[in-house]
């Protein structure tokens, strides 16, 4: 192999070039040198890993960016796991830099890389150079390729928490708290009425349930008489009764399934002494009502169906018609029969007058409904 | 009647026959792609051009060459001819190897470029400058310094006109 060193080469068209072995003869060869051009192998790569970006930035120099007339080269980049043998990856590129990104290769492992040089078919052509001097790099382990941000890291635990927190506190807290406010349930007019009467009051038993009253002195009420009497109670206790149809639709508003036909008189002292239902308060306004005696016995059967209408003629009693109607208080002349000899019985009787006439109410209104 | 087919028929091809020539080009050009320009010529005339190191006074002189050739339209071959046949005269004023070196790049890899007939070809090539009678030594001394700038000077400038023709050729190429 001879090497030629000179300037004197058009590089243009065709060159001819004659050699003499020895006291051989001459031999000449014409060729266009331009296309024969084997480029200068490259040299000095490096690889830079690069954290932020997670990629390796690949730099290498080759002696053709200062020459004149061969400067436009095409690059060969090579590099391979060095566990695996010929298993080379190539990237082509035409500038001397070259970005491998770190996911395309394995973790916390060795590789080797090379490169080498083509002239650019612009004008000049030929062969590949020799590869570079390899270069031999570790990629960083997993770790570090997962390892977040900590502030990141603890705002997401944090969220992640109070998210748990409030799921849990949904599931526990949803029937007793959050139900009732999303999706408030219809009230209940037992229940409303109790809420209402609950006072913290000794001797105080407010309760639909009538054997809530077991051990409580009841006493029945055979009848309700209506009187706008309220101050000729106070003078009178024992007015006049009242009449024939009025008693009779007062009998209709009775309701109880175990009303006794005929019962003693009830007087309004004793039934105030043992009235619980003072503490009723709004429209139902019968606890501190004042009884009026009465012989009346009503058929509480057939007051469930007209309730209201009972009601209305409580309001307006025998003694409406000449006289004002009283406010607010319409139960205050209200007459009751008890029966004393009912104590005990679990029935739907009433110790006030007002108090159980506004219970009764309502619970034919409420069994109407 | 007679007279006039007579003018039409003997008059008219002769003239037409003389007036060929000149709007026809003498030479034909190859390498209009660029790539021969751009790779090899441009490099070495832009050697030349930085090696040479002149005041703006250089651009004044006018020299009969340019007044006689011009890149015209369909002129630049045989303008480019002309101009590379002056460019193997200066190799003779002794520069440097590299100066050399270029300068028979650029005219002889032109003229490579270059097929024109033998009527361009058989005319002398023109003369840098004329001798001039010599006194003494110390005026001929003076007189060839400032011949070599004068040479010098012309060549700059040749050298700019060459590279003005062959972006003019280029830019043809690329229109057609």
């Amino acid at each position: 192999m001879y090497f030629i060193k000179t300037k004197k080469f058009l590089l243009i068209g065709d060159s001819e070039i004659c050699v003499k072995l020895e006291r051989k003869s001459m031999t000449c060869r014409k060729m266009n040198i331009v296309k024969i051009v084997k480029p200068e192998a490259p040299f000095d790569v490096r690889v830079i890993y690069r954290e932020a970006a997670n990629d390796f930035v690949v730099t290498f120099n080759t002696s053709h960016l200062r020459k004149k007339y061969v400067k436009e080269l095409m690059h060969e980049v090579a590099y391979r796991q060095e566990k695996k043998e010929n298993n080379w990856m190539h990237v082509n590129l035409s500038s001397t830099k070259l970005m491998l990104l770190q996911r395309n290769l394995q973790p916390d492992a060795m590789y080797e890389i090379k490169v080498r040089s083509i002239p650019d078919t612009n004008y000049f052509e030929g062969f590949w150079s020799e590869w570079s001097p390899s270069f031999h790099f570790r990629t960083p382990e997993t770790s570090i390729r997962g390892q977040m941000d900590p502030v990141a890291l603890t705002i997401s635990i944090l969220s992640f928490f109070s998210v748990a927190l409030v799921v849990i506190l949904a599931c526990v807290l949803w029937k007793k708290r959050i139900k009732p406010m999303v999706w408030p349930s219809l009230p209940d007019h037992k229940k409303t009425l109790e809420q209402l009467c609950k006072k913290p009051k000794k001797n105080l038993n407010v309760s639909f349930n009538p054997e809530s009253f077991l051990d409580c002195q009841i006493h029945k009420v055979d009848g309700i008489q209506a009187r706008d009497e309220a101050e000729g109670f106070l003078q009178d206790p024992l007015p006049s009764q009242p009449e024939e149809s009025e008693k009779r639709r007062l009998r209709e508003g009775m309701q109880g399934p175990n009303w006794p036909s005929e019962h003693p008189v009830f007087t309004p002292k004793t039934f105030i002494g043992e009235s619980p239902f003072r503490c009723l308060a709004g429209n139902i306004s019968v606890c501190d009502a004042p009884v009026l005696p009465s012989s009346r016995s009503p058929d509480c059967r057939e007051g469930g169906k007209n309730g209201p209408l009972v009601h209305q003629d409580l309001l307006l009693g025998p003694g409406t018609t000449n006289s004002t109607l009283p406010s607010p208080f319409p139960f205050q002349s209200g007459i009751l029969t008890l029966n004393p000899a009912a104590q005990g019985q679990p029935t739907l009787t009433s110790l006030g007058s007002s108090q159980e006439e506004a219970y009764v109410t309502m619970s034919s209104f409420y069994q109407n409904q | 009647m007679f007279h006039v087919s007579f003018r039409y028929i003997f008059g008219i091809p002769p003239l037409i026959l003389v007036l060929l020539p000149v709007a026809s080009s003498d030479c034909d050009i190859g390498g209009k792609d660029g790539r021969v320009y751009q790779n090899v010529l441009m490099i070495s005339i832009d050697d030349l051009d930085s090696m040479i190191d002149f005041d703006s006074n250089c651009l004044n002189n006018e020299s009969n060459f340019f007044k006689k050739h011009s890149c015209g339209d369909n002129k630049e071959a045989s303008f480019l001819y002309r101009a590379a046949r002056k460019l193997k005269q200066f190799p003779k004023m002794n520069n440097s190897e590299d100066f050399n070196f270029h300068l028979s790049r650029v005219s002889q890899g032109t003229l490579q470029l270059l097929n024109c007939s033998s009527k361009v070809k058989g005319r002398k090539p023109p003369s840098l400058g004329e001798a001039q009678p010599t006194k003494n030594l110390e005026e001929n001394k003076s007189v060839k310094e400032q011949k070599k700038l004068n040479d010098l000077c012309f060549l700059k400038i040749l050298l700019q006109k060459i590279k003005t023709c062959w972006n003019k050729i280029l830019r043809g190429a690329k229109e057609h």
